[in-house]
């Protein structure tokens, strides 16, 4: 079923913030589909008004054909893994997984073995009579996952599931929980605001912003063709250019870029000579070398002088000044860093990319630059003695 | 050198020196006067109302005499019943303050507060204006026909648990309070969204969530009104005596300071089986405990209410 | 989700309980008629006998001066035992923490007679005295408690943080801690004033002649029968009691701003 829970022109303002303005979504059956966006954005409350917890002032909640709008939490087929986890600390591990089917008033034999069942799927049989302080952060996070699960939910709704886990263990239970959602089919649906986790994660991303949704697809539609200036800078790292477009050469156009020059990109909006472009260029995307690289019709190229380095371990980070813009570019080390000449601080360098990867925006607002990691432009602080080096 | 010679058998000096003046203190008037009491039931009494210079049994063997079954059963019945409508009353009070708009909040609990801090004597003073026979309370029950015209609000048993309830409900909400402030709410959404009605997830996630303020609760109510006795005495009738005041009675009415203390010692008895019952739950959680009491006194004082 | 009314309307009832009697005693203290029965017009000549009445103001100086004393030696010696139950953690504290609590649930008719027999004893006369040491033993608690539960919630490593700066441990103490925790000194000695002034039952036993305090003032007027001026004198404590809870109340709010602003950003 390709519409299996659906959210139709979904409206639930705070007074007056409007935590979701309008959001109208399609979630498959069977698919990860991640809410993706900063705090506010009115991800939670969406996830909120799926569980029941929040009842929405306009619009419908659809699951399986059903209207389930007017339910209450506890006649929905969806069970939660909540952000803290909300385990109940009076019962041990065995308990609180047993909670929902107790309420059910299954029989005990049918609670033993549904319990020891996941259990058994989350790793966590040994702990069974373990009172929950008693628990790691992780092994919370599993019984949480149990809990929820054992009810055999239509949706599995996740609150940020991962974000109480520090980085090392956050990358081990994505794992386990991708291979989970493979092992039990169920749908689930997943509130994070770390792009990582949702790129990783999901079949099917919906960014949110400000109550609305920005852009919906995969992955990689996301990542490569973001539709917004938003999108653009909220997952990943981008350059924006703003320009006109000043000559069409069959499906690639001319763009003249004020204060940087005319660079050529793909014109898959279809724009007419005189019309508004706004660019969005990943760092990756631009190469960098020390020697001026070979003229090539379909590559942009441009001169600039290295003005911040930061070294990432994997790749390292340059801002570059190309006549009034300052690019942000990534380079992957793929030799032995130690090995290669350093380029500094100061050094002229080329930068080239081709013109499919420059990607025009439908909407920009100036005011999502902020979200670009961008080196304090306003004050050049004094470096401190000890790593001045990179300055000399 | 200083810490060296600062020991003392493993106890530090400057321990003792911050320990002392409280500890001594309670143990001369609070340990030793009680000791005294269970001293004083086993001494004769003399003609003009002191402590003769004998020892006797005769005492403590009269505790037997039937009417004293009656008022101990009576200061029972009463205690239990006031803990059970104040908890009653107070959990779902707690349940509600602890939800509250935190601005709102401030001052729901002033109110709560005020009541606690009014003079004692001047509330049952209220309730004996409130309930009195010429009363405009009862002059309205009889009105609407709920009270028979013969029939007294005050002066028996029902007056003297309203009265308690009355003084000991703030008892009850404070470490209530306390308990449900720090209950995680959200685990009412897990419950529901288990599966869990309404009340269901109340009954079996909140209230054990608040196990420990309930706990706490139930003692700060049914200790002291084991020992009631103003409130007997003034709105109780002939027949509705309670421990408290009968002690009373043999101190000023009767004179008999032996027989005050032997009642006295039964009613140490009475209160310490509530207590070790409560140091028996608490054993298994015991770091815990202090932290309850503290922050129930920092709610009755307002601070951070 | 909806929230059940219940809760709510519990609390409001509770509200009307707790105030209704009181409400009765103030609209009573202006009754030109012995019980609130009927409404006889307006008079304010209760509080015009109450003016006059020396017996009263002899009541009140007692009262006052027996809670003023009481509270100062409580706040010293509580927050004295406070200080020894948070640093150490010895058997000597344990014993120590069990001998501070349980003041605080004996019933008060306990300590009357147990303190009137041990007066008796050791032969002390029953009068001010007395009374102020009962007063102290049974309010010490609350003072040692309350300031406890402020050390408890002190971060120590702004003791060390103040060292690193350069404080001396006594500076540290003084410009740190003190301010932290005097809040919870000021409350509890504010409790144990309360409580001091409040107290009828142990004062009851351990009064003699010359020490009637207010409590006992007005429960002999009970007793008596001849409760014209009650209704007033409660009144002017209701109102009294009222200003102060909440004069302490934003008080302590003040002093404690900073905590709640942290609270209410955790929460928010």
């Amino acid at each position: 079923m390709t519409h299996f829970l659906e959210f139709a022109g979904i409206k639930h303002y705070f007074g007056a913030v409007k935590a979701v303005d309008g959001v109208s979504l399609t979630v498959k059956q069977g698919e990860v589909f991640s809410l993706l966006g900063p705090s506010g954005c009115g991800k939670t409350t969406l996830l909120r008004i799926c569980a029941g917890f929040q009842h929405p002032q306009e619009g419908r909640v659809i699951l399986n054909g059903v209207d389930i709008t007017e339910l209450p939490p506890e006649k929905r087929k969806v069970n939660t893994v909540f952000q803290n986890y909300a385990l109940f600390p009076h019962l041990d591990v065995f308990e609180n997984i047993a909670f929902g089917l107790r309420i059910a008033k299954r029989s005990a034999v049918d609670v033993r073995q549904e319990v020891e069942r996941m259990l058994d799927l989350t790793d966590m049989t040994e702990h069974a009579r373990k009172r929950v302080v008693e628990l790691s952060g992780g092994q919370k996070q599993r019984v949480a996952i149990a809990r929820a699960l054992v009810n055999r939910p239509q949706v599995l709704l996740l609150d940020e599931p991962l974000a109480a886990l520090d980085l090392k263990l956050r990358q081990r239970m994505l794992v386990q929980l991708d291979s989970l959602h493979d092992e039990v089919g169920i749908t689930f649906l997943y509130v994070t605001h770390d792009q990582g986790e949702a790129m990783s994660i999901s079949d099917t991303i919906a960014v949110m912003n400000r109550g609305k949704v920005e852009q919906t697809g995969s992955p990689a539609e996301i990542y490569e063709a973001p539709r917004s200036s938003f999108v653009a800078a909220f997952i990943g790292d981008t350059n924006f250019f703003d320009g006109v477009v000043k000559e069409i050469d069959g499906d690639y156009s001319l763009v003249a870029i004020e204060g940087l020059g005319a660079v050529r990109v793909f014109n898959d909006k279809q724009l007419k000579v005189g019309g508004a472009v706004h660019l969005s260029l990943r760092p990756e995307k631009i190469h960098l070398t020390v020697a001026e690289p070979p003229a090539e019709s379909s590559r942009n190229i441009s001169r600039g002088e290295v003005e911040e380095i930061i070294y990432l371990g994997s790749a390292t980070k340059y801002w570059v000044r190309v006549g009034d813009y300052r690019l942000a570019v990534n380079r992957v080390h793929r030799r032995f860093g130690l090995d290669e000449k350093p380029i500094r601080w100061k050094d002229l360098v080329w930068l080239s990319w081709h013109s499919d990867d420059g990607y025009m925006l439908e909407r920009y607002s100036e005011a999502d630059e902020e979200l670009l990691s961008l080196p304090d432009t306003e004050t050049e602080t004094e470096p401190l003695a000890v790593d001045g080096d990179s300055h000399e | 050198m200083s810490k060296l010679n600062g020991r003392l058998r493993g106890i530090n000096l400057g321990e003792l020196m911050l320990t002392l003046p409280s500890l001594g203190w309670l143990m001369v008037f609070f340990i030793l006067p009680s000791l005294i009491i269970f001293a004083i039931a086993f001494r004769t009494a003399d003609a003009y109302g002191g402590i003769g210079d004998s020892w006797t049994l005769e005492t403590i063997l009269r505790l037997v005499n039937p009417n004293y079954p009656g008022i101990i059963w009576r200061t029972i019945w009463l205690s239990v019943s006031n803990t059970v409508i104040c908890l009653a009353v107070s959990i779902p009070v707690a349940y509600y303050l602890a939800r509250m708009d935190r601005r709102w909040r401030q001052w729901a609990m002033l109110l709560v507060v005020v009541p606690f801090w009014t003079n004692f004597l001047v509330r049952v003073f209220a309730w004996k204006t409130l309930l009195h026979t010429d009363g405009t309370l009862r002059h309205f029950l009889v009105w609407t026909g709920i009270l028979g015209a013969d029939q007294p609000l005050l002066y028996n048993s029902g007056s003297i648990l309203l009265v308690l309830v009355y003084t000991y409900l703030p008892f009850a909400i404070l470490p209530l309070y306390a308990a449900a402030e720090k209950f995680d709410f959200n685990l009412l959404e897990a419950a529901r969204d288990l599966g869990a009605s309404s009340p269901h997830a109340f009954f079996s996630v909140f209230m054990p969530g608040i196990s420990r303020g309930i706990v706490t609760a139930s003692i700060m109510v049914l200790v002291p009104s084991l020992g009631s006795y103003v409130i007997p005495e003034m709105l109780g009738g002939v027949d509705s005596d309670m421990l408290g005041n009968k002690i009373a009675q043999y101190v000023y009415t009767e004179r008999n300071l032996p027989r005050a203390s032997a009642l006295a010692a039964v009613l140490i008895l009475t209160v310490l089986i509530p207590l070790l019952g409560m140091m028996y739950i608490n054993n298994r959680r015991q770091t815990r405990d202090r932290k309850e009491i503290t922050d129930t006194l920092s709610h009755h004082t307002g601070i951070r209410a | 989700m909806k929230r059940s009314l219940f809760p709510g309307l519990t609390l409001v009832f509770c509200l009307v309980f707790f105030y209704l009697p009181l409400a009765v005693v103030v609209v009573g203290s202006f009754n030109d008629s012995r019980f609130g029965g009927d409404w006889r017009g307006f008079t304010l000549k209760y509080y015009n006998q109450l003016l006059r009445d020396r017996e009263i103001r002899g009541a009140l100086e007692n009262t006052l001066v027996i809670a003023f004393w009481s509270t100062l030696t409580c706040m010293v010696l509580g927050t004295m035992a406070a200080f020894a139950l948070h640093r150490h953690r010895s058997r000597l504290q344990f014993f120590h923490l069990s001998l501070i609590y349980s003041p605080l649930v004996a019933p008060e008719i306990l300590m009357g007679i147990s303190l009137l027999l041990f007066f008796g004893a050791v032969g002390a006369d029953l009068g001010m005295t007395t009374i102020y040491l009962g007063h102290v033993t049974f309010c010490l608690s609350y003072v040692a408690m309350t300031v406890l539960g402020r050390l408890q919630d002190f971060d120590f490593s702004l003791i060390d943080a103040a060292r690193d700066l350069g404080a001396s441990s006594w500076t540290a103490t003084r410009k740190i801690l003190l301010p932290v925790i005097a809040p919870g000194i000021i409350a509890g000695g504010l409790l144990a004033f309360t409580l001091s002034l409040d107290d009828f039952v142990v004062t009851f036993f351990l009064s003699g002649a010359g020490s009637k305090t207010l409590p006992i003032y007005i429960y002999s007027s009970i007793k008596r029968g001849s409760t014209t001026k009650l209704n007033a004198l409660s009144a002017i404590l209701l109102v009294v009691t009222f200003l102060v809870v909440i004069i302490s109340h934003f008080t302590a709010g003040r002093l404690d701003r900073s905590e709640k602003t942290k609270e209410a950003k955790a929460s928010g």
